[in-house]
């Protein structure tokens, strides 16, 4: 009995020991030296641009010694970066847009990712099985559509691509489910279309499914889609780092954009996308500028679709 | 009877390798057990891996050390005083069933998404677990025993430890038996709807990278864990219990 | 009197100093709580109780309903019988670890998306304390009062009515109350798969869209909720236990 105790004691205090040291310090320290900044990002192929610039040392040339902390999603990044657990976070427009409207202090840095802007070759879209009747957008109209989030920007599209094709976008079904579930429950039939990106868009169509509809691209030609953001907070006391940070982005985001077969193997270093995919996968756009009106088309269709109340004010949100 | 367990497990490993096979799922989806274990293997080799179990098993040995001292101590003071079983009854009941997930915003506020957001979820839902067991164990003290102590002036720390500890233990380690459960599914759920370290992460990439058979793999090794910690909680509890009814009547007389 | 001022007490005072306390709160995701007050008031009206609160009970009851069923009787099976009991334990053991978050996409390839996979969902991750706790108060029956019951030659239905039920009974007990606060988390988990309705639901959509002062009065929603649960479960186990308590009480007072 005593030894059990002396065991969970001694494992308490390699435990404790281990929690300090894995415990970092979270904050950037003044001027002169370089700056530690965390970065709130999901693990997916969005972010390819800040790993590769990182690889290639465009932060570490500034000064900027980076540190990337995997959230499963904006509920858990959002909330990092107020409370300044990290010093910037990726969230996808219309999160920003909503989160905006709710005077959550946080301001977008730089761009994040953007459509490629070409029908039949985007990295996200909807998607329908091998033998689905639906052949075009409009005929989503009444359907059960999947989202991998409610009142975003996966149904605001999908809404856009519907009402372009001259179809009603007020019938749709829309469902929440992770982009990973989506395969398994477009070939069950438990959802009649899939709004899908990019690992998992591959998965459906290497399964005989094919895009009814390439909602990005409906939306906004070259549609900004996600950001890079920090809070007001950060960008008041240190606006030096903040500018750092930003053209050591738009470097990365640069790169990236030139070296599509260096983000192919970087994908490889912090996604585990089966290699043939990551091969065969259709890259996002990188382009450096937010584009500006495609924004504010997204901002116009959350508050006609109702996902926000009010208008976002966008001079606020963008740098 | 030792085997009768592994064939248990064999049993589970020889369905799962039949089903996708003779096409009741899709073996995209559900892939058979041949392929999972491949997995396992590839995954085994890589040091991410073994850091992330690293990770895993400290947020779950630091939580759950922390949960069973407050409930046991805690459970022990509520217990044994009237009054103060009163008074918190009514609050107790109220903090108890709002789920750990709720806390999540707060757990990123207080610590990122470092270990300490993961043990503020895993403290918080096997406190209670502990905490609701010593309570029924020191409620189900022998009234004649603690009388009888009493008239022999045991003072109040011999009464618990001669009388109220006794009874109460086998109730304290169906609750460390149980805490420790909810603490490695807290632990992983954690992990994967936060990002701090730890299995519950790799499983999160692994879902999002559309891996199949690696997140199979990685969820038998939070099944294997959990094996593991119930075999560890249970010979501990046999070793300390040797004297209980429950204990002695499966050993021969 | 004096039981009601024990019983609203320290929650009162909690409530006290968290007003107290939070009064000017600046933070984004800790508002004041006059806020959440007020954003209660807004959010939960009769209408939405009816579309949300009233479905995820249901999908609650039914599911603890399937996990008590079945947890008594494979715990009483496996308690009863040390050979099925060595033979399962590592199997359930195993299922019992996985985090249901993990086992929900699992789930829904074979459930679908509806109802009843929320359903599974809740008994599947509740049922293991009613079975853990089953099979402990099977086992921990009196090794004398058992004897004494087969040399009476009470066996079959009657012995497991009258010895092993009754007997296990307040182990038993302790397990369904496990499992209904467990339960609660589930019908919250639950609902962040492929949901349109609901408690949780409502209170994950919140989080989303950075409604905090909605968000946590749907948690203080949630916490009532399970207080009244946990009451109601108390009035029947008082009632079911009525034997076991008596016993104690006369013994605490008489000898």
């Amino acid at each position: 009995m005593r030894r059990f105790f002396a065991g969970i004691v001694v494992a308490a205090l390699v435990g404790a020991v281990a929690a300090c040291g894995s415990s970092g310090d979270s904050g950037s320290d003044a001027g002169g030296g370089v700056d530690k900044v965390k970065v709130g990002v999901i693990p997916i192929v969005d972010v390819a641009p800040i790993y590769l610039g990182q690889q290639k040392g465009f932060f570490a040339n500034r000064k900027i010694e980076l540190t990337m902390e995997s959230g499963q999603g904006g509920a858990a990044i959002v909330p990092g970066v107020i409370s300044g657990q990290f010093q910037f976070g990726f969230s996808n427009i219309t999160s920003l847009l909503i989160a905006q409207t709710k005077n959550v202090p946080i301001k977008v840095v730089a761009n994040g990712v953007a459509s490629t802007g070409k029908t039949g070759a985007d990295f996200g879209g909807v998607a329908v099985g091998k033998d689905s009747p639906i052949k075009t957008a409009a005929d989503l109209a009444g359907k059960k559509v999947a989202v991998n989030t409610l009142k975003n920007i996966g149904d605001t599209a999908t809404r856009e691509s519907v009402r372009k094709a001259g179809g009603d976008p007020n019938g749709i079904n829309f469902v929440e489910m992770p982009f990973a579930n989506m395969p398994a429950a477009l070939a069950s039939k438990q959802v009649d279309a899939v709004f899908v990106v990019e690992p998992a868009l591959s998965a459906v169509t290497s399964a005989g499914g094919r895009v009814a509809a390439w909602c990005y691209v409906d939306t906004a030609p070259d549609l900004t889609v996600a950001a890079y953001f920090a809070s007001t907070k950060l960008i008041a006391d240190d606006p030096d780092l903040v500018k750092r940070f930003t053209e050591a982005i738009n470097e990365s985001l640069a790169y990236a954009d030139a070296h599509p077969d260096e983000v192919r193997a970087v994908l490889g270093s912090y996604t585990k996308i089966d290699p043939k995919i990551r091969e065969s996968l259709t890259l996002p756009k990188w382009p450096a500028e937010i584009n500006r009106s495609s924004v504010e088309t997204l901002a116009k269709l959350g508050a006609q679709d109702g996902i926000f109340t009010g208008t976002p004010d966008l001079g606020k949100l963008l740098p | 009877m030792k085997w009768l367990g592994a064939a248990g497990l064999a049993g589970l490993v020889a369905v799962v390798e039949v089903i996708p096979r003779v096409g009741l799922v899709s073996a995209d989806y559900l892939p058979p057990s041949s392929r999972i274990f491949a997995a396992l293997g590839d995954e085994a080799t890589d040091r991410e891996f073994w850091q992330a179990v690293g990770g895993t098993l400290i947020g779950w040995a630091v939580g759950l050390v922390i949960a069973v001292v407050a409930g046991v101590v805690l459970g022990i003071l509520i217990g044994a005083v009237p009054l103060l079983r009163a008074a918190t009854a009514s609050t107790v009941e109220f903090l108890r069933p709002i789920p750990s997930v709720a806390l999540i915003p707060l757990a990123v506020l207080l610590f990122g998404t470092d270990l300490g957001s993961t043990l503020l979820l895993v403290v918080y839902a096997s406190f209670w677990q502990v905490l609701i067991q010593v309570l029924y164990g020191v409620a189900d003290v022998d009234p004649v025993a603690d009388e009888t102590a009493r008239s022999f002036r045991f003072t109040a720390t011999a009464r618990i430890r001669y009388v109220l500890w006794p009874t109460a233990l086998p109730y304290v380690f169906t609750g460390i038996r149980l805490a420790a459960s909810v603490a490695l599914v807290l632990a992983v759920t954690a992990e994967l709807v936060i990002g701090s370290p730890g299995l519950g992460a790799l499983i999160g990439v692994a879902q999002s990278s559309g891996a199949v058979p690696t997140m199979y793999a990685l969820i038998v090794v939070t099944g294997l864990l959990g094996v593991a910690i119930n075999l560890a909680a249970r010979t501990v509890e046999r070793r300390a219990l040797a004297w209980h009814q429950s204990v002695r009547g499966e050993v021969p007389a | 009197m004096k039981r009601l001022a024990l019983a609203l007490g320290l929650p009162v005072v909690l409530f006290v100093v968290w007003f107290v306390a939070s009064y000017g709160s600046e933070s984004f995701y800790v508002p004041p709580l006059r806020r959440i007050l007020g954003a209660f008031a807004d959010t939960w009206t009769l209408e939405r109780l009816r579309t949300d609160v009233l479905p995820s009970l249901g999908r609650l009851a039914v599911g603890y309903a399937l996990a008590a069923t079945l947890g008594i009787a494979v715990g009483v099976a496996i308690g009863a019988y040390p050979r099925l009991r060595a033979a399962a334990e590592p199997v359930l053991e195993f299922f019992r670890a996985i985090p249901p978050p993990v086992l929900v996409p699992v789930i829904m390839l074979f459930a679908g998306i509806g109802n009843g996979m929320k359903v599974i969902v809740i008994a599947v991750g509740c049922v293991w304390p009613v079975l853990l706790n089953t099979v402990e108060g099977i086992r921990a029956v009196d090794g004398v009062l058992s004897d004494t019951a087969r040399a009476y030659g009470i066996t079959g239905v009657a012995r497991l009515r009258h010895l092993l039920l009754r007997g296990a009974s307040p182990q038993i007990a302790a397990g369904l109350r496990q499992a209904l606060s467990i339960a609660i988390i589930l019908m919250v988990i639950s609902e962040m798969f492929a949901a349109s309705n609901g408690l949780g639901f409502a209170i994950v959509q919140f989080q989303r869209s950075f409604a905090i002062p909605e968000m946590w009065s749907g948690i203080i929603l949630l916490g009532l909720l399970g207080f009244t649960l946990s009451m109601l479960f108390r009035f029947v186990e008082r009632r079911a236990l009525g034997w076991y308590n008596g016993l104690r009480e006369a013994q605490r007072k008489g000898s």
